[in-house]
């Protein structure tokens, strides 16, 4: 272990502070609307520190670092362009205004105003699998941080986990929202101090010209033989060695679906003030998420350069290259950072475990609640009981994470099975979302086809890609060995070579490209069946 | 060409650990009132109900 007593101090207390403000919170919750929304009274500060510390979690910096780490500086690309994108929609207030203003807690609610019940709960059902499945990684990624910057031994990374998410369900049970909104202050001050403060140690350590310098001779070939090697143009992301026009396109279109329609984002926008509060917050917030990626990015290309001019850890060496990138930078920060900052940056990493956790169960456990549950009972309940329901949910989700996500081990294809579900979530969301807002001639037949296309399509290219897969292993058998099955298999394979290992960029893209035509045609060829108007007023919810 | 894409993310990532930082002092002071007044109003509801 790095950890010295200093360290293990500053974890302590930010744990106790952190839990106290949690539980402190708990006394003010009189019901579901308090619980899930914070009663609607959360101001445009707070929705700054509650949206940047829920969308910056602990996966987010392993992933961003990663980026880092195979791309260089370019990784940073996807958080210029989704910063681009919350600007946009705050100052124009696209989607937003008009959700906030139509005064519901979940985006599953609007629709049963447009489209009727049996709509919100399918889209309901979309959005619980797409965002539970999607937090099943968060856990484990998390924790693989911790033993990395750590050195703390593997075998405890599941009891570490576990505890954390006790301590996260505690405070989140018993205050909700209001319980998250003022953790997540605490934990985005600890966050951002420990992120400043690691950043500035990182370039005063290897020098910027240096950083540079390495990053292009990591591409160029120099270091082939000697040390890591760099397969991306680490500054230009254009270029077809790094993201390239196509995927970069894409992102745009699909980063405005994100700042739109992800739940745990939209949830601080229908817990703010009003309309005007959202825009702002979204404005105010965008210029973080270009931070959000290009700092522990900055983080992953230096420890690719610093690892190729010192040897690897012997727990690095023998890691498959893909391991490798996702585990140099813990690594790296562990070395890098002396007594008390490896605390702080550990209170940091803590800190951003927790808000995203806590964010993310009060939401999915919201969407359960609200457009699951309660489109299903007939009789009205008390406000103790829809309560104890909201709680037993976030408490439900919590154990569902703690065995799907830490303590049972995921095939390989389950990756797969992840980024297909939350792009069935959000093609088909958005899509909903845009016509449910913004045309009058939207039905729910249109409704039901833009769910049913944007899942098919996802769902066709994991079948094309595991396919294509299965052929290309099938290619090392001789054929007498092969069933007929494998043979037809094989013969399509050797007349269309190229057919299979769809681009992300393609695949994502026709999904929405399915969920619209869906509605278009969909809405078209129905009768509209309820009210066409746009919701634009307050109601009480 | 190259010298640009190196001269944008050297500003992009100075510029964003300042971002942090003010952020960081910006938000903690003011986000402290927000709290403090939303637990205030809160309060008050609560007495409200109760009488």
């Amino acid at each position: 272990m790095h950890l010295a007593l200093i360290d293990w101090c500053i974890i302590l207390l930010y744990l106790v502070g952190c839990m106290a403000a949690g539980l402190w919170m708990r006394r003010y919750i009189r019901g579901v609307e308090d619980f899930a929304v914070a009663g609607r009274s959360m101001d445009l500060n707070l929705g700054i520190a509650s949206l940047a510390a829920t969308e910056l979690g602990l996966v987010t910096v392993m992933y961003t670092a990663q980026l880092g780490f195979s791309h260089g500086f370019a990784g940073a690309t996807i958080g210029v362009i989704m910063a681009v994108a919350m600007y946009l929609i705050g100052a124009t207030g696209f989607i937003i205004e008009p959700l906030r203003q139509a005064g519901v807690m979940t985006i599953p609610e609007l629709f049963q105003k447009r489209f009727g019940v049996k709509v919100r709960w399918v889209a309901g059902l979309f959005v619980v699998l797409g965002g539970v499945l999607n937090m099943g990684i968060f856990l484990r990624l998390g924790g693989e941080f911790l033993v990395a910057a750590t050195g703390m031994p593997a075998a405890w990374l599941e009891w570490v986990m576990t505890t954390l998410l006790g301590m996260i369900l505690l405070y989140t049970v018993l205050g909700g929202m209001l319980s998250v909104l003022v953790t997540d202050y605490l934990q985005f001050i600890v966050k951002g101090a420990g992120i400043v403060i690691t950043s500035i140690l990182v370039i005063t350590s290897l020098g910027w010209n240096n950083l540079v310098t390495n990053l292009w001779l990591c591409f160029d070939g120099t270091m082939a033989g000697k040390g890591q090697i760099l397969k991306a143009h680490p500054f230009n992301p254009f270029d077809s060695t790094n993201f390239g026009w196509g995927y970069i396109v894409w992102q745009m279109m699909f980063q405005i679906a994100v700042v739109t329609t992800w739940q745990t984002q939209i949830s601080r926008v229908l817990s703010s003030k009003d309309a005007s509060t959202a825009r702002k917050m979204y404005r105010r917030t965008a210029f973080y998420f270009v931070g959000r990626f290009a700092l522990p990015g900055l983080w992953g290309a230096a420890a690719l350069v610093y690892f190729s001019q010192h040897a690897l850890p012997a727990e690095l060496t023998a890691l498959a290259p893909n391991d490798l990138s996702l585990r140099a930078t813990p690594a790296y920060l562990g070395l890098l950072l002396p007594t008390g900052f490896i605390g702080l940056l550990l209170a940091a990493a803590l800190a951003a475990e927790m808000s995203t956790d806590s964010g993310y169960l009060l939401t999915w456990a919201t969407v359960i609640y609200n457009d699951l549950i309660m489109p299903c009972v007939k009789k009205p309940l008390s406000q103790k009981a829809r309560l104890l329901i909201t709680r037993a949910l976030v408490l439900g989700i919590g154990l569902f994470l703690l065995v799907y996500g830490l303590w049972y081990q995921m095939p390989g294809n389950a990756w797969d099975y992840l980024a297909v579900t939350g792009n069935i979530y959000l093609a088909s969301v958005f899509t909903l979302l845009v016509a449910a807002l913004y045309w009058r001639r939207a039905t729910a037949n249109g409704a039901y086809a833009a769910l049913i296309l944007g899942a098919i399509g996802p769902l066709t290219f994991l079948v094309v890609n595991a396919l294509a897969s299965s052929a290309n292993q099938l290619s090392a058998h001789l054929p007498e060995t092969l069933s007929l099955s494998q043979s037809l298999l094989m013969r399509f394979h050797q007349a269309f070579p190229n057919a299979g290992a769809i681009p992300p960029a393609v695949a994502g893209a026709s999904s929405f490209a399915l969920a619209f035509l869906g509605m278009f045609a969909g809405s078209l060829l129905s009768r509209p069946a309820l009210a066409t108007t746009p919701p634009k007023t307050e109601v009480p919810a | 060409m190259i010298g640009l894409f190196v001269a944008f993310w050297t500003i992009v990532i100075f510029l964003s650990i300042a971002w942090y930082g003010i952020l960081l002092f910006y938000v903690g002071v003011k986000g402290a009132k927000e709290i403090r007044v939303l637990t205030k109003t809160l309060a008050q509801e609560e007495k409200a109900d109760k009488t």
